[in-house]
């Protein structure tokens, strides 16, 4: 299996599989009837811009190679929420529906494929998400990718190999890495539901059993939330497993390498540039640069050349902070995170970095929150024995980090909101982006709602909350002014909203059974709401280091079904 | 004496929910200790703020820069003394 540019259209080359693997791997020779179908239907249409968002990647490549043999430009959303896919479909030439079926009776002919897409036209429409500002639009030609699809297949070759992408292919890494260096090779891929760890762990075996080397295509995200309790060692190895969307922790990297037994290699990058440079941690944090890719550091600043680019020939400013090493660059943080407090200029990598110091920290996040105080936000990964689970554990915590920070920077420059996570909560693309931002400090508007710290979903029917009560909470008042407590009729009326919020709209509310409070729960408190899908409506549980709180199940009408009993 | 209890209370919540002090009960402030600096950790931003609270609630006046200013913000105590005095409401 060598590889084959995209202008070459490698779906269309007439190669059957030996192996065996289960349905919901793709075949990147079997696209070719839906490819067709999808060519049929868009035969009648608009020429130009279209819209595309598929899960799943045999879908979403099907129809991503239609567009391109029709000459069209495929536009990638980075999300899929309905607002996003209404204002981007305002300014396209069409959406593409849910299958192409409906009208190809119309057009039972399907038209010729090409012979070879044209190098310099633009394949795909991709936007950025950063934690700050709107969403960057940037548009990627076919030359661009198949450049940096290139250094991949050289690096990283896939013969007798596949890949497992637990990143959403919608985004520049997961595009490449996941979909389009399989689909240039005829590796087999899988994605979607594989960013579940259980799932991950089936498609290993899966992998193994048809005797392909499985590559995982990953993210700190998912790396950094690796359960110890699956049996990994007993699986297939896989070949190398990649991470990149942000840095990843140096002790993230070496619990993956020691958990799955197969080398972790980062790349660093950008939608705009594409890959930068690649580093395996465990055996050094200098970055290297991607073939192709020529490097220049000056004033601490990075500079490059590189195919990738919109503009190979002209120098590229990258916004991060470099230092030269030996055969490489280390990588010190962005150089655009200043802000201003009290017209005084502050930088936020260098409270992060006062912060890292400590050495109950493992990671953190300043935020500039945009509110009309000007006061900053942190989010903070604490190692385990160290995360706060009462008021006065987290009162004497924030205590602490204000005073340490008092000795590296002006009063006024100290975080005022502090959030601690177990992992820093992440998009389908990896990032703390500024919904999840949004969320992390939503209860400073909000005096009814619990504090959300982060989720985990373990399987699509479970939904792990970590959630803390605001001692400004507004049912807190009045209800004993000396032992102020969580009315229990509140840790329902959450379960039921965040039951709305993790699996969407549940149903009507019709009864509550099973029904049991165990011990209070008091302002200050950390504690995990655990929500589990049923027939017939939700199981919740909330629990915390003192034990359980509450637990019960509500009955749910939805409004497809009846009432299952 | 019951007064003097509701009014500290009063001021505790108005310096809690003035400066969005999320991490921190009314029993968390000592009415002994330093409001600035090493206690509860305000800064001169927040001086202003409370400035603007104490005019907005009470009626009272405060030069900012004044060091008699500086003498009714050092404590809880000393803010008290300086609202039961000198409010208009």
């Amino acid at each position: 299996m060598t590889f084959v540019p995209l202008t070459r259209l490698p779906w269309r080359r007439a190669i059957t599989h030996q192996h065996s693997l289960p349905r919901h791997w793709v075949d990147p020779f079997s696209l070719t009837q839906r490819i067709d179908a999808w060519r049929r239907w868009l035969a009648g249409q608009p020429a130009g811009h279209w819209l595309l968002y598929r899960r799943h990647p045999g879908e979403f490549c099907a129809a991503l190679a239609a567009l391109w043999e029709s000459g069209r430009v495929a536009v990638l959303p980075a999300d899929d929420r309905p607002e996003t896919l209404a204002r981007l479909a305002a300014e396209l030439d069409g959406t593409l529906p849910e299958t192409p079926d409906e009208q190809s009776a119309n057009h039972p002919t399907t038209p010729a494929y090409p012979e070879s897409l044209n190098p310099s036209a633009t394949a795909v429409v991709l936007y950025t998400s950063g934690s700050t500002g709107d969403p960057i639009r940037l548009a990627k030609r076919f030359d661009q990718l198949d450049a940096e699809l290139a250094a991949h297949a050289e690096l990283w070759p896939l013969a007798d190999g596949c890949i497992i992408s637990q990143v959403s292919h919608q985004h520049i890494y997961g595009l490449l890495t996941g979909v389009l260096h399989p689909l240039g090779t005829g590796a087999p891929f899988c994605g979607d539901e594989c960013r579940y760890p259980e799932v991950l762990a089936a498609r290993l075996q899966e992998a193994g059993d048809a005797g392909l080397a499985p590559v995982v295509v990953s993210s700190p995200a998912q790396l950094s939330r690796l359960p110890e309790h699956l049996s990994w060692h007993d699986l297939p190895r896989p070949r190398r497993v990649f991470s990149s969307g942000a840095p990843l922790a140096a002790e993230h990297a070496q619990r993956t390498e020691s958990l799955l037994h197969a080398p972790v290699i980062e790349i660093y990058g950008s939608t705009e540039t594409g890959g930068i440079a690649q580093r395996r941690q465990t055996q050094g944090s200098t970055w290297q640069a991607l073939p192709g890719v020529e490097l220049s550091i000056m004033d601490g600043s990075l500079t490059l050349r590189s195919p990738f680019l919109e503009d190979p020939q002209s120098g590229w400013q990258q916004p991060d902070r470099v230092a030269p090493a030996t055969a490489g660059f280390e990588l010190l943080g962005r150089v655009d995170r200043l802000v201003k407090i009290a017209g005084k200029r502050v930088s936020l990598d260098h409270i992060e970095l006062s912060l890292t110091a400590l050495p109950e920290v493992s990671e953190a996040r300043c935020i500039d929150l945009g509110r009309t105080d000007g006061r900053l936000g942190a989010v903070v990964t604490l190692h385990d024995e160290r995360m706060p689970h009462r008021h006065d554990t987290r009162h004497e915590l924030i205590q602490r980090l204000r005073t340490h920070l008092s000795h590296h920077l002006e009063r006024v420059a100290i975080p005022r909101y502090w959030r601690f996570v177990d992992a820093l909560p992440s998009n389908a693309q990896g990032k703390l982006d500024r919904s999840l931002v949004d969320r992390l400090f939503a209860d400073l508007d909000d005096n009814k709602a619990p504090r959300w710290l982060g989720e985990r979903r373990p399987d699509p029917a479970t939904c792990l909350l970590t959630l803390e009560v605001p001692e400004r909470l507004v049912f807190l008042e009045g209800h004993f002014e000396e032992y102020p407590l969580v009315p229990g009729v509140v840790m329902v009326q959450w379960a039921i909203e965040l039951a709305n919020d993790s699996f969407g709209e549940t149903g009507e509310f019709q009864g509550i059974e099973r029904l049991k409070f165990q011990r209070v729960l008091r302002p200050g408190s950390r504690f995990t709401l655990q929500l589990t899908r049923r027939d017939d409506g939700i199981a919740f549980a909330i629990d915390s280091h003192e034990g359980r709180h509450c637990a019960g199940q509500v009955r749910l009408l939805t409004r497809h079904g009846g009432g299952h009993g | 004496m019951n007064q003097t209890c509701d009014l500290t209370l009063e001021l505790k919540r108005l310096i809690i929910d003035t400066l969005e002090l999320e991490d921190i009960t009314p029993s968390d402030i000592d009415p002994e200790a330093p409001l600035f600096g090493d206690g509860l950790g305000l800064d001169s931003i927040d001086a202003l703020e409370l400035g603007l609270a104490l005019q907005k609630h009470y009626g009272i006046k405060l030069d900012a820069e004044a060091e008699e200013t500086r003498h009714h913000f050092s404590n809880l105590n000393a803010l008290h003394s300086l609202v039961e005095a000198r409010r208009v409401n």
